[in-house]
């Protein structure tokens, strides 16, 4: 399986949300990082054929996508960021209908949902209204319907955004455990996530990538080093002003800081290891997305 | 696919509520046309007024009587009783409660009556009491006096037709069999006055049934993984459509049933085999009150189809529930709403509205000249709308098929 973006661009008026994208993706798990609005949603709902692009061209094994039509779409798998039910529904029925639309026979979707439920968590929770699920379990609904046609590519738009710490984890591990042998792309603005199951990591940012690679790779590309070094709370406006800062913690000594600097920023700073957090706040200039 | 997509309609509780409303109104529309019937009977000096299912079978009784050919020498045989009623002291009475019990001696054959006075009266003109200056001779010749009381008018300045409409509609008159068959028809006099109702209530209400299938995926945020599933640009909006058509025409199908079962259990189903004209006696179309029946039916199915597709085509283009709901309304209401408060050009006896009132079309027959010939307005009007309701479900599914998610 390889997809392929070519000059991948969308734009809405004079506003450009993917600009002239070219990637090339086969087997395992891409992680896309980004700002809010940096053109990730944009980006997979063209993957999706839910948005033609104003120009360049997605292919799949070299054919275009949107000429593949229901072909293409036989092989994905979708859980958008911000999405809805039918409320009424229960979560069998809810994805009984998904698999109907999705092309799969009766008997065998009855199969595949029995199987699914338990995979989940959802198992318990089969007979209940969707509109009485708890936003980690409409989640879990939504991976469970995305998997249902055992997609060879599988399109996660925000996966963990919402859940809890416990739930983030144990979603993280359900979607290692389904990304064996398929395209697994997934966007999160959450650096610890992607750290665990990505394989590839890609930094988007105002509609285009501006680095890739493996976790490691991304963070030998930082050109500058990390500092780590106590100041007074007097200085610590100033070091705001001149320096990316990845960390602060008030002591009652002073401020552990996190400088990233090409070089030395205050006598005694120590070099330290940099993360992935750190290339984060490195290429996208501020903190972004701090969570439990 | 499709048993979901109608799951997914009937779950709404807007739909239950919708049920709820059409099952009140089958009640209320029942109970108004059984009301429409109305026995008045002497006994023992009082006046006893019989409405619905009792005035049914008492009219039913009186007017059997008479059931049969009303060939010239019922007609005269007709005039002779109405004459022995007038010449009755109560009849001759100064009192009305007197001259009321002479007309309840008429209920029996007062819709033959009726007939006689309709054809001596001028065309388009009913004089009730004309029957009463008829002799039995006279009488005999009610239906060559239809056919020329139709031919004076048509020689008249005041007439609606052109000439060759007039052609046809003599045609039509000539051609219409008799002697007329006759029995106890009330029944059906009062579905038919009274179906357009309930067909109306129908059409609106199914409206509210079909008019999210195809924006509520938007509205429930549901659009995306809808349309990025294998068949969610292809077989999923067939689907959509298919079951769109089954709501509409199970629900028109039962309720119409209902409604028609209602009646004629309660009114009794005798008399379908009775020509139109003893209803609607300037009706140029030669039908019985059965075929009138499916025809009045069938506009309104046609009408409920018509609206209901373009509700589901407002719900695709505009993605909002709540203006496909107003689509079947501004068709079906404004129109005639319209037309009452200004004049609307002659056309408007072809708007969709009219599929709804083809009673009207029957009684006050409607004609226009299409290429040179002579066409009635209800076949225009049922086939005109059958065409466009099939046009309707390809432009619907290449209107969906081609949404973006933005
Ligand atoms: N339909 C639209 N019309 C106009 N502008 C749009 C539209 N959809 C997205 N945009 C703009 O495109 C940019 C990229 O949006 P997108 O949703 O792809 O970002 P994102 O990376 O997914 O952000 P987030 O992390 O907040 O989900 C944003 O600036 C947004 O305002
Ligand atoms: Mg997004």
């Amino acid at each position: 399986m390889e997809l392929e973006l070519q000059q991948l661009t969308k734009s809405f008026g004079h506003f450009t949300a993917v600009n002239h994208m070219n990637l090339t993706m086969s087997n395992g798990v891409y992680g896309l990082l980004g700002v809010n609005g940096a053109g990730k949603t944009t980006l997979m709902r063209m993957l999706c054929t839910l948005l033609r692009p104003t120009s360049g061209s997605i292919s799949c094994n070299g054919k275009d996508i949107f000429k593949m039509d229901g072909e293409y779409r036989r092989l994905l798998g979708y859980l958008p960021q911000d999405f809805g039910f039918y409320p009424e529904f229960t979560v069998q029925d809810y994805l009984l209908y998904i698999a109907s639309i999705k092309g799969i026979r009766p008997a065998a979707a009855r199969k595949k949902v029995q199987e699914l439920l338990p995979q989940v968590g959802l198992a318990k929770a089969s007979k209940k209204k969707m509109k009485k699920l708890s936003g980690g379990m409409k989640r879990r609904a939504g991976i469970a319907q995305a998997m249902l046609n055992n997609p060879k590519i599988l399109i996660l738009d925000e996966p963990t955004a919402g859940l809890d710490p416990n739930e983030r984890i144990r979603f993280r591990n359900l979607i290692s455990e389904l990304s064996e042998d398929r395209l697994v792309l997934l966007s999160t603005h959450i650096v610890s996530d992607i750290e665990y199951i990505a394989n590839q990591i890609w930094l988007m940012k105002d509609g285009t990538l501006i680095q890739e690679g493996t976790a490691r790779e991304v963070i030998a590309s930082m050109p500058e080093k990390v500092w780590s070094c106590r100041i007074e709370h007097s200085q610590v406006s100033d070091a705001m002003r001149r320096y990316k800062i990845s960390n602060m913690k008030s002591e009652p000594q002073g401020a552990m800081l996190r400088i990233i600097a090409e070089k030395i920023p205050y006598p005694g700073a120590v070099c330290t290891e940099p993360s992935l957090e750190d290339v984060f706040l490195y290429y996208f200039g501020e903190k972004v997305g701090e969570e439990a | 696919m499709i048993f979901y997509e109608i799951k997914k309609v009937f779950s709404k509780s807007m739909s239950k509520i919708a049920l709820l409303v059409l099952g009140a109104a089958l009640v209320i529309v029942s109970i108004l046309t059984i009301n429409n019937l109305e026995y008045i009977e002497y006994a023992d000096g009082q006046k006893h007024v019989f409405t619905g299912i009792a005035a049914a079978n008492k009219l039913r009784d009186a007017k059997n009587q008479w059931a049969g050919y009303l060939t010239e020498d019922v007609l005269a045989k007709v005039i002779e009783e109405n004459n022995k009623v007038n010449s009755s002291k109560e009849s001759q009475s100064d009192d009305f409660n007197e001259n009321d019990k002479a007309y309840a001696e008429k209920q029996g054959f007062s819709s033959i009556l009726d007939l006689i006075s309709r054809a001596f009266s001028e065309y388009g003109d009913y004089d009730y009491y004309r029957a009463d200056s008829i002799t039995a001779q006279e009488a005999k010749g009610l239906y060559r006096q239809r056919i020329s009381s139709l031919e004076a008018y048509l020689e008249t300045e005041e007439k609606q037709f052109s000439d060759a409409e007039g052609d046809f509609m003599k045609k039509q008159y000539q051609a219409l069999d008799t002697p007329f068959y006759y029995e106890y028809e009330d029944n059906w006099k009062a579905l038919l006055q009274n179906i357009s109702t309930f067909l109306l209530i129908l059409a609106l209400a199914i409206g509210f049934f079909v008019s999210g299938i195809f924006s509520d995926e938007f509205q429930l945020k549901a659009d995306s993984i809808f349309f990025s599933s294998r068949l969610g640009r292809n077989r999923a909006v067939l689907a959509k459509i298919a079951a769109g058509f089954l709501i509409a025409t199970g629900l028109y199908a039962l309720f119409t049933f209902l409604y028609t079962f209602i009646v004629l259990l309660l009114l009794g189903a005798g008399g379908s085999g009775c020509p139109i004209q003893i209803d609607m006696w300037d009706s140029c179309y030669n039908l019985t009150y059965l075929q009138a029946y499916f025809l009045i039916v069938a506009g309104g199915y046609i009408g409920t189809l018509f609206s209901s597709m373009l509700a589901m085509i407002v719900s695709a283009k505009t993605h909002s529930t709540v203006i496909a709901i107003i689509v079947p309304f501004a068709l079906l209401c404004l129109f005639p709403f319209l037309s009452r408060i200004i004049t609307l050009p002659g056309l408007c006896s072809l708007f969709p509205d009219q599929l709804l009132e083809l009673y009207i079309h029957l009684k006050h027959s409607v004609t226009f000249s299409i290429g040179g010939t002579i066409r009635t307005s209800v076949p225009v009007l049922l086939s005109a709308y059958l065409l466009l309701c099939a046009a309707l479900p390809p432009a619907l599914y290449c209107i969906y098929r081609r949404t973006e998610i933005k």
